[in-house]
This record gives structure tokens, C-alpha cells and sequence, in this order.
């Protein structure tokens, strides 16, 4: 039942909604194996699909390494990266959520107006109520999207500032 | 950001700068580093002059993007100044300690947004699976998560914009229900019997908005064809008028 489910959805399943489809007789613990053993068969069979846990959900995914056949076969170009700026502006929202626009463009040290708008149009970033100083600015946070885009199961699975700290220290931080 | 195309012959230098530089942050944090200095002992003179240098470069660009260069150029000449004058102790901070923690602050935006573009570079390719099940309408359900402001304001505005491309303003003309000639006649008379007639108070008593608007413009012509005279003590008092005794000239009504 569980992987029929996850097979429709298109999207990640919580546990709850799972649970609304099993009825409440069935115990907590026994959809959490029945998760766990669709994970694993994807596992070990070589699957060319996997059963992540993004968005406080699971979800039935295709594996990164065969990107390239998927390509060839619907004929998309490669998914345009995020821009430099982009991916600024994201990770200013992500950490620092909710924020207005003047404290992003603070941070950034540039206008990053179109930038944000960038982001609402792909969903990364959603409206979060409005802050309550001088002229409300709009308060941005991320999405539900953004955490698929990004396969973190929540906000609390993005590398804390310290391990970012330790892997810059690693390698070159310029590409 | 790529150079545009149509224009090759302009120089390359400045686009390139903008190109790997996100903003005036990004560019000074690039010189300090290449100075492989602490960033809380920046060699301000040589970093200042370095800048403008490379703003100079930059000059003939985008005028956004070089007005927040500028804004900052002129902050550096600011401290740059301020690190000039002797400063008395314990009276001031270090005229660069505020640019310093936003050097820090940005860089470590930067080193997280090569993170966040590392994680999603490991997730290329992976797409959700969905079978195609029939959609039943009670799966069309919007899910509130992916609902936000922006999205019910654009859905509002889709529908506005389609009421009204569907139905379209009709302009109403309403038949002219009262005629000015009628009117001025009908007015001529009132203040020939009276001798000095209160016009807003007539105005106002007249049920129907059309007919004072009528009666107005009537009161109008009454003083332009010199067959009233209107008196009034103060603004918004009581508009008065009197005849003039002369008659009514009815062959100028036809022009009214």
C-alpha cells in the first residue's frame, strides 16, 4: 500500500498522510517499516529510482547518475543552474528566515530585487506576512520547494554555519 | 551576464568584472584576499586605491549596479580619511570595524551559497516519480503549503483582469432628461417674481441630481445673457440672484 502511494504522489508523503490512508487501527510504528522496507528494496535491487526523505516527506525519485539518460530520452536541456546571485540571495533567506528585502540587499551589499523575484517565480522562496517597522516590507522565507529542490528533509538538515565554516576551509571556495 | 553579442566590439574588461564580481561586497572581499591579509588589518590605502581602480574599469557600466560600487568607494575614502586623523583613545572604534563585520557577514553568505549550489548539484537529475493515475477531484485539492501571497494576489488579478475582458464597461447614456432651454426659462421666471432668488436652496431641494446639474448651468446662462445678476457674501454661502430687468432674449436660446 505504502509504495503504491508514494508511486502516485509525485510529491513527498508525511507520515500523517499516510496514516489518513492506512486508517487509524494501523500502528505508527508498522508504517514506519513499511516505509523503511520500500527504502531498502530500492536500495539493493540496483533501482534506478530511490525513496528520499525531502520536505518532511518521502518521496519516489529517479537517481542523480542516470541524468543524463533521462536528458537524452525527454530531450530538456540541462536544468539551468541557480546564478551566483541566486543562490546568495537563497542562502541569506534560508538562514536567516524570515527576511525583508532591504536586510538581503544589507547583506549583499546589492539591489537583489529582481533576484527575489527570481526565486518567488521558481518557487524557492515564498511570502511570510510582513514585517512590522517603517513601510511593512514583505518577510521571505523558503519553501516546500526549496527543500526538494535542495533534498533536505527540513530547514534543521541545512549544514549548520559552523560545517559550512569547516568545508570552506577545505577546497577553493571560487569556482 | 554573459557579454552581449550585438556589441563585440565593445571592450571586454568591464564585463568580465561584472561577471565574477556580485556586487561591491564580492569585489572588495576579492582584493583583501589577494592581499592575504587579516581581514581585521585591511591595508585600507592600498585596498581603496585598488577599488577605485577597478571601478574605474568599470566605468561605462550598468548604471545600478555601479551606483552601489560608488556608494561604496566613497565609504572607503570615508574611513580611508578618518584612519588619516589622529585618533584619541578609547574615544573611537576602528573607523573600519563596520565594514570589516560586513566583509565577514558577506563572506559567509558566500560560503553557504556554495553549499546550497554543491547540494543541488548532487540532485541533478533526480526528478519525482508519478505514475499517471487518474486524477480524482478530491486530489486537486490545493495544498496550502504551496500557496503564498503572491500567488493569490497574481490569481486575483488573472480573475479581475478576465471579468472584465468578459464584461466589458458599458457606458450608459442616459436620454437627457431635462432640457437647459426648459430650464432657464423656467428659472428667468422664478427670479423674475422674487427679486432676489436663493439659488443653493433651490438647488438643494431638487430631488433629482440631472436637474440640479441642469439648473446650475441655467443659472450660468442667466448671468452670461445679462438677465440676472448672482451675489454671493462669502464662499459657500448662499448664491443669490436678481434680475437685471432686462428680458429674456429667446432667439440666444436656440444656441444653448
Amino acid at each position: 500500500m505504502v509504495e503504491a502511494v508514494l508511486a502516485v504522489a509525485g510529491e513527498p508523503v508525511t507520515l500523517d498522510a499516510l496514516q489518513a490512508v492506512a486508517g487509524p487501527e494501523v500502528e505508527r510504528s508498522r508504517l514506519e517499516e513499511a516505509v523503511e522496507l520500500v527504502r531498502q528494496r530500492h536500495e539493493q535491487e540496483g533501482s534506478g529510482l530511490h525513496l528520499e526523505h525531502v520536505a518532511g516527506g518521502w518521496r519516489l525519485a529517479t537517481r542523480p547518475q542516470h541524468e543524463g539518460a533521462l536528458r537524452e530520452y525527454l530531450g530538456y536541456r540541462a536544468r539551468a543552474r541557480l546564478s551566483q546571485a541566486a543562490l546568495e540571495t537563497l542562502a541569506i533567506v534560508a538562514y536567516r528566515q524570515p527576511i525583508t528585502l532591504p536586510e538581503i540587499n544589507y547583506l549583499r551589499g546589492v539591489n537583489s530585487a529582481g533576484v527575489v523575484r527570481t526565486l518567488l517565480d521558481r518557487k524557492l522562496v515564498v511570502v511570510a506576512g510582513r514585517k512590522q517597522v517603517v513601510g511593512t516590507p514583505l518577510l521571505y522565507r523558503t519553501s516546500k520547494e526549496f527543500l526538494i529542490h535542495f533534498g533536505l528533509s527540513d530547514l534543521s538538515a541545512l549544514p549548520t554555519p559552523e560545517e559550512v565554516e569547516q568545508v570552506a576551509g577545505e577546497g577553493p571556495s571560487e569556482p | 551576464m554573459d557579454p552581449d553579442p550585438l556589441t563585440p566590439e565593445q571592450p571586454q574588461r568591464p564585463s568580465v568584472v561584472l561577471a565574477v564580481f556580485e556586487g561591491p561586497l564580492d569585489l572588495l572581499l576579492h582584493l583583501v584576499r589577494e592581499e592575504k591579509v587579516s581581514i581585521w588589518d585591511i591595508p585600507i590605502v592600498k585596498i581603496c586605491d585598488q577599488y577605485h581602480e577597478a571601478i574605474r574599469a568599470m566605468e561605462e557600466l550598468d548604471l545600478e549596479l555601479a551606483g552601489e560600487y560608488l556608494v561604496y568607494a566613497a565609504w572607503l575614502l570615508l574611513i580611508k580619511s578618518r584612519m588619516l586623523l589622529p585618533r584619541h583613545e578609547g574615544e573611537q572604534k576602528d573607523p573600519r570595524q563596520e565594514l570589516v563585520e560586513r566583509l565577514i557577514e558577506y563572506e559567509k553568505v558566500k560560503r553557504a551559497a556554495a553549499e546550497l549550489g554543491g547540494l543541488a548539484e548532487l540532485r541533478r537529475g533526480v526528478e519525482a516519480v508519478r505514475f499517471a493515475a487518474p486524477a480524482a477531484p478530491e486530489d486537486m485539492e490545493l495544498d496550502l503549503e504551496d500557496v503564498d501571497v503572491m500567488a493569490l494576489a497574481r490569481a486575483l488579478r488573472e480573475v479581475l483582469e478576465r471579468h472584465q475582458r468578459e464584461h466589458p464597461a458599458v457606458l450608459e447614456l442616459e436620454p437627457m432628461r431635462f432640457s437647459v432651454q426648459e430650464k432657464i426659462i423656467e428659472l428667468f421666471e422664478l427670479v423674475s417674481r422674487q427679486r432676489s432668488f436663493p439659488l443653493l436652496s433651490h438647488l438643494l431641494t431638487r430631488p433629482d441630481r440631472l436637474e440640479s446639474v441642469t439648473l446650475l448651468i441655467a443659472a450660468l446662462e442667466l448671468v452670461r445673457l445679462r438677465t440676472a445678476d448672482a451675489h454671493q457674501r462669502q464662499p459657500f454661502a448662499e448664491i443669490y440672484l436678481t434680475p437685471t430687468g432686462a428680458p429674456l432674449p429667446m432667439d440666444a436660446l436656440a444656441d444653448v
